[in-house]
């Protein structure tokens, strides 16, 4: 594209013609269009009556489900704090409303920084207002609605359909106009904030087993902390657009990646479920084990990372993981006892070690690569010593992280830890190494050839039997690798995929040029095979996250859980399952979708099957 | 003439013959499962000679330029590069791919990559080099090869001239003595083959050792020191270019020649 509008603008200053403008695919007028694509021929036109048919008895069951009059919607609604964070405590809720700020303060430096601005242009925006309008419309009409609710589906409905034909009509050329990302972004926000402020919801609460239920606005704690929110995601966004220019994108976008994968670890263990350090052990042990291990490894590495090194290095990396190892063999059998991050540390320095060879440099990459490994010391042990600190929360029924937010953290962990074990996995079975490749392939195929229920039961139940005395593994934690495991097997197939179809040119250029082959599949084969797989791995990913909600069966207090049990055995809501359904499916929807739509955008711009 | 019109000594100008051997080729034969695609070949490559391959399709002259770089294995005969011994040694192999550039015809660049790290990419990992540094040696080539404006795009928006010539650099960015070419102006559109060509007549002016599979009879007449005839796996031929065309030795040449002339 850029070359061809550079050789166009060569053309003119050469004198040449201006070329012709691309005429326009003319945006056909709504009847038109209708007469052309659904009532084109007597069949056309009956298959269109019947289609239209069963979408409109659809509808109104749905409405009617929705709206049954033994539907008590007052339990959802007086439960959404229980639904999103189950029992955290309300005295403690600033914690929750910090994390939640973090994470959309750092949506939006992660769009600033990374150029993500998806635009719609104007023909679709009235389209889609004018469907939504039309929709709430038909509901208004439908018999199976109450009457309240028929008037607000009716003004809404109406509303929308005049701003969104109002739109098209007063707008000329709305397909080659667009709404801009930080519009919608403004827009968005304002209009929570509008919403928290300005409709009726009435006070929902549950406080103390009985439930405060009035009419007319909004809790001014759930109003506040939300136009709080709404100011992070906006006004973030601008102050990085603004600043932008002035910064080194390179170590920001660096940092907003680390945050991703280390942040939310640090919201969960330290923020929501706020430890008690106890300063005397941190410094005399915590401290001095850490800066023990950022110094001497990074020595280590510094050495390793030397060019040319050869045999010795690879040696001394194996010794490494040898006593990793070791370790954990010695604490399953009970040999010797030992901190259970020097443990983690031993093996992450074994691993940064194998690696040496690939990164070595002169000194500045050194540098960075043993920087890197003082930035996981620090971090992790941090992140360590904090779960293994006593929580101050005081919560009845443990975990400390329940309904909806914990669908979504083990979802976000068994992603973040699926994906490189998937990849390592993916490349072990396209391995020239025979040993490699049978145990991926075996391990792909059991793993795929068993339903998940069964994995989790397996881990949620068997795993601590098997375990020896003193180590123990939390339910959840044993759900989380159980899931993980299981997932990585088909993040694996997927990058297989895309493995298998780069081309063999790349991998004769990059030995042409003396790469190794493990720099050879880092820095040039695993970044196009990812791109490929793209599409197939957010398939995925949206799999993964609705099928958190089979936790549930095993006894996680999940979303589904929440909704379909914990609710519906309150006294109040006694047998109020229906709406829980609705409200969670709801919520599922609205997830995955998003996903959906950002995996398309995210395809488009990288340029997925246009190559 | 005591040697034979396929002896690797063969047509040797004395300016030529005196210099050192930078590629040995003594029988090498490859097969590729019953196949044989090489059936003992002889070559010597003198330094900073460019030696042009031509022949029939099907004949081997990528199999022989891609066996010396190890891009394949041959299985019988030796190939020394520069006095390496080219064997099963990972380390001899290293050091033979660090000397050795090689042009593909369908130049193969790393399509995710912009053209400047696709040229600093060997450089910084396989070199070691400071970033800044192969960054500055990475536009300096650019600017040699004519694209100096087109180092930040990425190589599917380049036309297939410049895409090859992007290759070229990313080969001479490792400061190779050898470079092999395999019908590099093949898969171009004509009007951009000289632009390519041109390059490569720089680098030969340059004193590069220069190994170069082609249909360009234009430049093998210009450029080459010598020319190798190869046909069904053996060298037929080896002349300097104005025998080659006007005289050849074997009556395969003459008829390969009165086909494509
Ligand atoms: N990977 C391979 N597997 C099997 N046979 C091969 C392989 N590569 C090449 N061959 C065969 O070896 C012979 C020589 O091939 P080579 O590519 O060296 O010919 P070439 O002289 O370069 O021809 P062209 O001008 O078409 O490029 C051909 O018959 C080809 O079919
Ligand atoms: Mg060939």
């Amino acid at each position: 594209m850029a070359a061809i509008q550079d050789d166009l603008s060569m053309n003119l200053e050469a004198g040449g013609v201006a070329p012709d403008v691309r005429p326009d695919t003319p945006v056909k007028d709504p009847v038109q269009w209708m007469k052309e694509n659904l009532f084109s021929s007597v069949g056309n036109a009956l298959l269109t009556g019947v289609f239209v048919a069963v979408l409109g008895g659809l509808l109104w069951w749905f409405v009617g489900l929705v709206f049954k009059d033994s539907n008590d919607w007052d339990a959802v609604a007086t439960n959404i704090r229980l639904l999103f964070s189950f029992n955290y405590p309300a005295e403690q809720y600033i914690r929750v409303w910090f994390s939640l700020g973090m994470l959309l303060g750092a949506v939006s430096l992660t769009a600033a920084f990374f150029d993500i601005n998806p635009s719609m242009s104007v023909r679709k925006l009235g389209i889609n207002a004018s469907g939504l309008g039309a929709t709430s419309l038909i509901v208004g009409v439908l018999p199976a609605t109450p009457s309240g609710a028929r008037i607000v589906f009716l003004i809404i409905g109406a509303l929308f359909l005049a701003a969104g034909v109002g739109t098209l009509q007063a707008v000329d050329e709305p397909h080659k106009k667009f709404v801009s990302f930080p519009t919608m972004l403004l827009t968005f926000g304002l209009s929570v904030v509008a919403f928290a402020w300005l409709v009726p919801i009435g006070r929902n609460e549950f406080a103390n087993g009985a439930v405060i239920d009035e009419g007319g606005f909004a809790n001014p704690s759930t109003k506040i902390p939300w136009t709080i929110m709404m100011a992070i995601l906006v006004g973030v966004y601008f102050l990085a657009r603004a600043v932008k220019p002035m910064l080194p994108v390179k170590p920001v976008q660096t940092f907003l990646i680390t945050f991703w994968v280390a942040g939310p670890a640090f919201l969960i263990f330290l923020v929501l479920r706020d430890p008690t350090f106890d300063y005397d052990r941190v410094l005399k042990v915590d401290i001095p084990w850490a800066i023990g291990f950022a110094v001497v490894g990074g020595a280590i590495l510094y050495w390793l990372t030397k060019p040319m090194l050869g045999e010795i290095g690879r040696l001394v990396a194996v010794a490494l993981l040898g006593v990793a190892v070791l370790n954990w063999v010695a604490a399953f059998f009970g040999w010797w006892s030992m901190l259970q991050k020097t443990r983690v540390s031993f093996l992450v320095l074994a691993l940064f070690a194998l690696a040496a060879p690939t990164f070595a440099g002169e000194k500045s990459a050194r540098v960075r690569y043993v920087g890197a490994w003082v930035a996981v010391v620090a971090l992790g042990h941090w992140l360590i010593t904090g779960i293994n600190t006593t929580s101050t929360l005081d919560i009845a029924a443990p975990p400390f992280l329940g309904g909806f937010t914990i669908s979504l953290v083990i979802f976000y962990y068994v992603m973040l830890v699926s994906f490189p074990l998937g990849a390592i996995m993916a490349l072990a079975r396209t391995s020239t190494l025979p040993i490699f490749r049978v145990m991926a392939t075996v391990y792909i195929e059991f793993i795929r050839g068993i339903p998940l229920i069964t994995v989790l039961f397996f881990f949620s139940s068997m795993v601590s039997l098997f375990l020896p005395n003193g180590m123990d593994l939390s339910e959840l934690a044993a759900i989380f690798i159980g899931y993980t495991l299981f997932s990585a097997a088909y993040v694996a197939e997927n990058i297989r995929g895309g493995l298998q179809s780069v081309r063999r040119g790349q991998f004769e250029a990059s030995d042409a040029l003396g790469l190794t082959t493990s720099q050879r599949t880092i820095f040039v084969v695993l970044p196009q095979a990812l791109r490929v797989s793209i599409p197939n791995l957010v398939g995925q990913a949206i799999a993964t996250f609705k099928e958190t909600s089979l936790i549930f069966i095993v006894g996680a207090f999940d979303f589904l859980r929440v909704a379909n049990v914990s609710i519906a055995s309150q006294p109040d809501y006694l047998g109020q399952n229906l709406v829980g359904l609705l409200f969670v499916s709801a919520v599922y929807w609205v997830f995955a979708y998003s996903m959906s739509r950002a995996s398309r955008s995210l395809e488009t711009k990288l340029g997925v099957g246009s190559r | 003439m005591t040697a034979s019109f396929t002896d690797p000594n063969a047509a040797l100008s004395p300016e030529l013959a005196a210099r050192d051997d930078m590629i040995n080729c003594r029988g090498v034969k490859k097969w590729f499962g019953d196949f044989q695609a090489l059936k003992g070949v002889d070559l010597t490559v003198k330094d900073r000679e460019v030696m042009v391959v031509l022949g029939p399709s099907g004949s081997g002259k990528s199999t022989l330029i891609r066996c010396i770089n190890r891009l394949e294995v041959h299985q019988e005969g030796d190939i020394t590069v520069d006095g390496i011994e080219l064997t099963n040694d990972l380390r001899n192999i290293d050091k033979i791919r660090s000397e050795v550039g090689m042009v593909f015809q369908q130049f193969n660049l790393f399509p995710h990559l912009t053209v400047l790290d696709n040229i600093t990419l060997a450089p910084i990992w396989v070199r070691k080099k400071a970033r800044v540094e192969a960054e500055a040696t990475a536009r300096a080539l650019l600017e040699r090869v004519g694209i100096p404006e087109q180092a930040d795009k990425f190589p599917g928006q380049l036309s297939g001239g410049q895409q090859q010539r992007v290759a070229i650099a990313r080969s001479l960015a490792m400061e190779p003595k050898i470079m092999l070419f395999d019908e590099p102006t093949s898969a171009l559109d004509p009007e951009m083959i000289s632009e390519v060509l041109d390059v490569m007549k720089g680098l030969a002016d340059s004193g590069m050792t220069m190994v170069v599979v082609t249909h360009e009879m234009g430049f093998a007449r210009e450029v080459a020191d010598r020319l190798v005839f190869m046909e069904e796996g053996n060298v037929v031929e080896i002349n300097e270019p104005g025998a080659f065309f006007t005289n050849p030795n074997s009556d395969r040449t003459k008829l390969f020649l009165s086909q494509i002339l």
